[in-house]
């Protein structure tokens, strides 16, 4: 049986078709998969439809031997899904360091009842999920903005947290939407090493959405690519690389920009 | 700001409570009856603020829970005998219940949308009073005698004291919450709703915790109020007490504990400040909550807060590394 | 048993008919600028007393009265655009609806202090209270209200579907940069627009008094308004205009036939209702938000 398996699905706002019949599986945990195509195509659509932020009109989507259309978003994510958005959705007036530990509730969550009356339980239960959370902050770097507004920091550091924050959840897949976008050279190349290790080390499956090439092609084992809301091809980095339809659907993007 | 930081220094917290508890001695009966309402009003503040400030629901029925709060107490007691010590706790409950029953509705809603059935809520539940008049006495009210602990009847001074250990404990309740998962999610959930889901948070289950506690603290405030002003008329618990509440956590500063506590004492004080101008009183509240809405949207505290921030190491960082987007 | 329909058909008109005069004025700025102006029912109660003032004080006649009335309110709302909501333009609806409460709060303060609390008396432009025929009996200052506003209503269609004015005012409200790029001036058409529904309240304000009398609180019809702007939908003008004749007309059958108490009831039932199950009301147009 497959991980994660998208079976088939189509996606439709009223006139406009979204998605049209998309497929993808992922195998196995550990996989790193990506999703390319020109702006416009359907990628943060197809997110956003895995999640239940939208409702596939048709298809199956599987993760784990359950199906996960009609779960709301919140069900979704507890079940092991995490995701980054494409325009940070950060938690912009609270620190980093709370936007991370928001993310451990699923894990280390502790009953408001003990909280609200301050019991030893809940407090040593919270001691644990900030020491979780730096933990996780300093994986990426990010201990010294611990206490920092997070609306006051660039794009490219918010991009960090927030993939700090999606750690929190524990997740079996991450759904990653332009991870590297807003970033140097630099920090996207330690972004890439660090998912590659997060990757090996625990296993996790990753659907990385970029726009990147040098970035994509490095990092995914396999490559999906949309257009129009349609799959047009499948395969390797080079496969899709040296596909025809796939070279002509990114040049007829390059006209239309130039 | 100094009672911020008292707050945080054991000592400073044990001079303030001093403070609290020694003032009845020197203040005159009217004062005392101005810094009573201040605690009550600093518990209303507080559970306003956790739902508005921090889980970011609009709500224009807090008058509406304080109403329902300070009836059923009072109805509990005279009507139906039941002791004031349980009768408080109860008409918390009763009121919770009813954010509760408002909150599921109120799932689906945002911004003006919520705003409106709060409204509505507010009315429906004036004209019940009215209407109810042989339980609630109508427009005429009723009265509210203080309560009797061990048969002696309460005087200012030690219904003060009630009063003071209850708006201690919610504050402390308060403050346990907010450093709590559930009031991270509250936060989460006004930020980012999408982001809040990402991580695994129920918007429904958050939101109707949020209108059920914040309930509770306006019950209860309307069960202490009751029998401190010694009586419940209906024509206090409007639209525009529910503006007086949230101008209290606006002036205060929107999601900040602190600015419950602060905001409450600034504008119960303010009809004092006021006093030769009593008739000017809508006007000028009016003119403080624009100013703060368009200048100091953050609130007193929020201002206090921007002199704590660490600003130094981001730019270094960001210098080094280009980042700047 | 026909009698008493047309009267409560005619009484359900009017009333609608003040309610769908509010609800255009709520709907006109919330499609403009997205602000929801919770002092419209305070500009109602402003222009009953500014008629006042001019019909009563200075014993101005009635129609030089309410044209005078209109003009000096649009320009309060020129000035309150100006001074407190166009700060506010991109706030979040938390802020404007405090906002415009707070505005709302500070011109009742205002009128308390030179009127005091007392109601006043509003004469109706009408000799005759009262209409016979046969066996019906209605009320002059009723029938003249609904055709008010019927006449009020068909100048603004006209007005938009025609002027040149109208058309910016739509194109404003579908898209601001696109009317800017256009060369249309969005700040004038604000201003106009906020003239305009300062206007519709102040007429509102003038046909009422004379069948409720003129006192500080007359605004609290707003939340009635509210509940007829949602039944159109917050986006549609003609919505507006149709809700608030049918909640006028629902409150009035239901008052006679049901009971006084529900009449009270019914508005904001009907409020929550719509709420709970089309918050975008009949006509209006839900706004997804993308992530």
């Amino acid at each position: 049986m497959s991980f994660f398996a998208v079976e088939q699905v189509s996606l439709q706002f009223g006139g406009l078709l979204a998605l049209r019949k998309v497929s993808l599986s992922i195998p196995n945990e550990g996989e790193i998969h990506g999703l390319i195509g020109p702006n416009g195509a359907g990628k943060t659509s197809f997110i956003n439809t895995i999640t239940g932020i939208y409702r596939c009109t048709e298809g199956r989507i599987v993760f784990r031997g359950k199906d996960l259309v009609g779960l709301t978003p919140h069900q979704i994510a507890a079940r092991g899904i995490g995701r980054t958005f494409q325009n940070v959705e950060i938690f912009a007036d609270q620190t980093v360091l709370i936007n991370v530990l928001t993310s451990l509730h699923l894990h280390l969550g502790h009953g408001a009842w003990g909280s609200a009356l301050g019991l030893p339980r809940a407090r040593k239960a919270e001691r644990q999920a900030r020491n979780e959370a730096m933990s996780l902050l300093e994986m990426f770097g990010l201990e010294k903005y611990c206490d920092v507004r997070a609306g006051d920091l660039p794009f490219g550091i918010l991009k960090r947290v927030e993939l700090a924050r999606a750690l929190g959840t524990r997740p079996h897949l991450l759904l990653l939407d332009e991870p590297t976008s807003g970033m140097s050279e630099l920090e996207a190349e330690e972004t890439i090493t660090l998912l590659r290790r997060l990757v090996q080390e625990k296993k996790i499956a990753l659907l990385v959405v970029e726009h990147n090439m040098r970035v994509i092609m490095n990092l995914a084992e396999k490559l999906t690519v949309l257009n129009y809301g349609e799959k047009i091809a499948e395969g390797t980095p080079d496969q899709v690389q040296s596909n025809p339809e796939v070279i002509s659907a990114y040049l007829g993007e390059e006209h239309a920009n130039a | 700001m100094v009672l911020r930081e008292a707050f945080d220094s054991k000592i400073g917290l044990l001079a303030i409570v001093v403070i609290l508890l020694t003032l009845p001695w020197l203040l005159g009966s009217f004062y005392l009856y101005t810094l009573s309402l201040i605690l009550v009003n600093v518990i209303i503040a507080t559970g306003l603020n956790l739902l508005t400030g921090n889980a970011g629901q609009v709500s224009l029925c807090s008058s509406t829970f304080m109403a329902i709060g300070a009836y059923s107490a009072m109805v509990l007691n005279l009507k139906f005998g039941l002791t004031y010590w349980l009768a408080l706790p109860l008409a918390g409950l009763i009121a919770a219940a009813l954010g509760f029953g408002l909150g599921v509705p109120a799932l689906r809603l945002r911004g003006y949308y919520l705003a409106l059935a709060t409204l509505a809520f507010l009315e429906i539940i004036q004209i019940v009073i009215q209407e109810a008049s042989t339980l609630t006495g109508g427009v005429r009210g009723l009265l509210a005698p203080r309560p009797t602990f061990a048969g002696f009847k309460l005087n200012d001074q030690s219904f003060y004291y009630f009063i003071l250990v209850i708006t201690f404990l919610m504050i402390y309740i308060a403050r346990n919450l907010l450093n709590s998962p559930l009031g991270r999610a509250f936060n989460a959930i006004r930020n980012s709703e999408a982001a809040a889901q990402a991580l695994g948070i129920s918007l429904a289950q958050v939101k109707v915790i949020a209108f059920t506690i914040s309930a509770f603290y306006a019950g209860l405030a309307g069960g202490l109020y009751a029998p401190l002003v010694g009586f419940v008329d209906p024509v206090e618990f409007g639209l525009w007490t529910s503006i007086f509440h949230l101008t209290m956590i606006i002036v205060g500063g929107l999601g900040s504990l602190m600015g419950s506590v602060v905001g409450a004492v600034v504008i119960t004080g303010l009809p004092e400040w006021l006093r030769g101008l009593k008739e000017y009183r809508d006007l000028a509240s009016g003119a403080i909550l624009l100013c703060f809405l368009i200048f100091m949207p953050t609130g007193i505290a929020g201002m206090w807060g921007r002199f704590h921030r660490p600003l130094d190491h981001i730019s270094k960082e960001t210098e080094v590394n280009g980042t700047r987007s | 048993m026909l009698g008493l329909n047309i009267q409560l058909l005619v009484a359900g008109l009017s009333v609608g008919s003040i309610y769908a005069l509010v609800a255009l004025g709520l709907v006109m700025t919330y499609k403009a600028s997205d602000v929801l102006n919770f002092a419209q029912g305070e500009i109602l109660t402003a222009g009953a007393y500014i008629a006042l003032l001019f019909s009563v004080t200075l014993k101005f006649p009635y129609y030089q009265s309410f044209f005078l009335t209109i003009i000096l309110i649009s320009g309060l709302g020129i000035l309150l655009e100006r001074v407190a909501f166009r700060p506010l333009i991109m706030a979040p609806p938390f802020t404007i609806i405090i906002a415009t409460l707070a505005v709302g709060q500070m011109i009742k303060n205002l009128i308390r202090l030179i009127w005091q609390s007392d109601v006043h008396r509003l004469s109706p432009p009408f000799r005759m209270a009262i209409w016979k025929w046969q066996d019906i009996r209605v009320n002059t200052q009723a029938v003249w209200v609904i055709a008010c506003a019927l006449i009020i209503t068909g100048i603004l269609a006209v007005f938009f579907r025609s002027s040149w004015l109208g058309k910016a005012m739509r194109s404003v409200s579908q898209n601001q940069q696109g009317a800017r790029l256009m060369g249309i001036s969005v700040e004038r058409v604000f201003s106009l627009t906020w003239a305009i529904s300062a206007a519709l309240g102040a007429a509102a304000g003038i046909l009422i008094a004379p069948l409720i009398g003129v006192y500080p609180d007359m605004g609290l019809v707003l939340v009635k308004a509210f509940v007829a702007s949602i039944i159109g939908g917050f986006t549609s003008l003609a919505g507006a205009v149709v809700g608030g004749l049918v909640v006028g007309l629902i409150e009035t059958f239901s008052g006679a036939y049901i009971s006084s108490t529900f009449k009270e009831f019914v508005a904001f039932i009907l409020l929550i209702v719509l709420l709970m199950f089309r918050p975008y009301g009949l006509f209006g147009a839900k706004q997804a938000r993308r992530v």
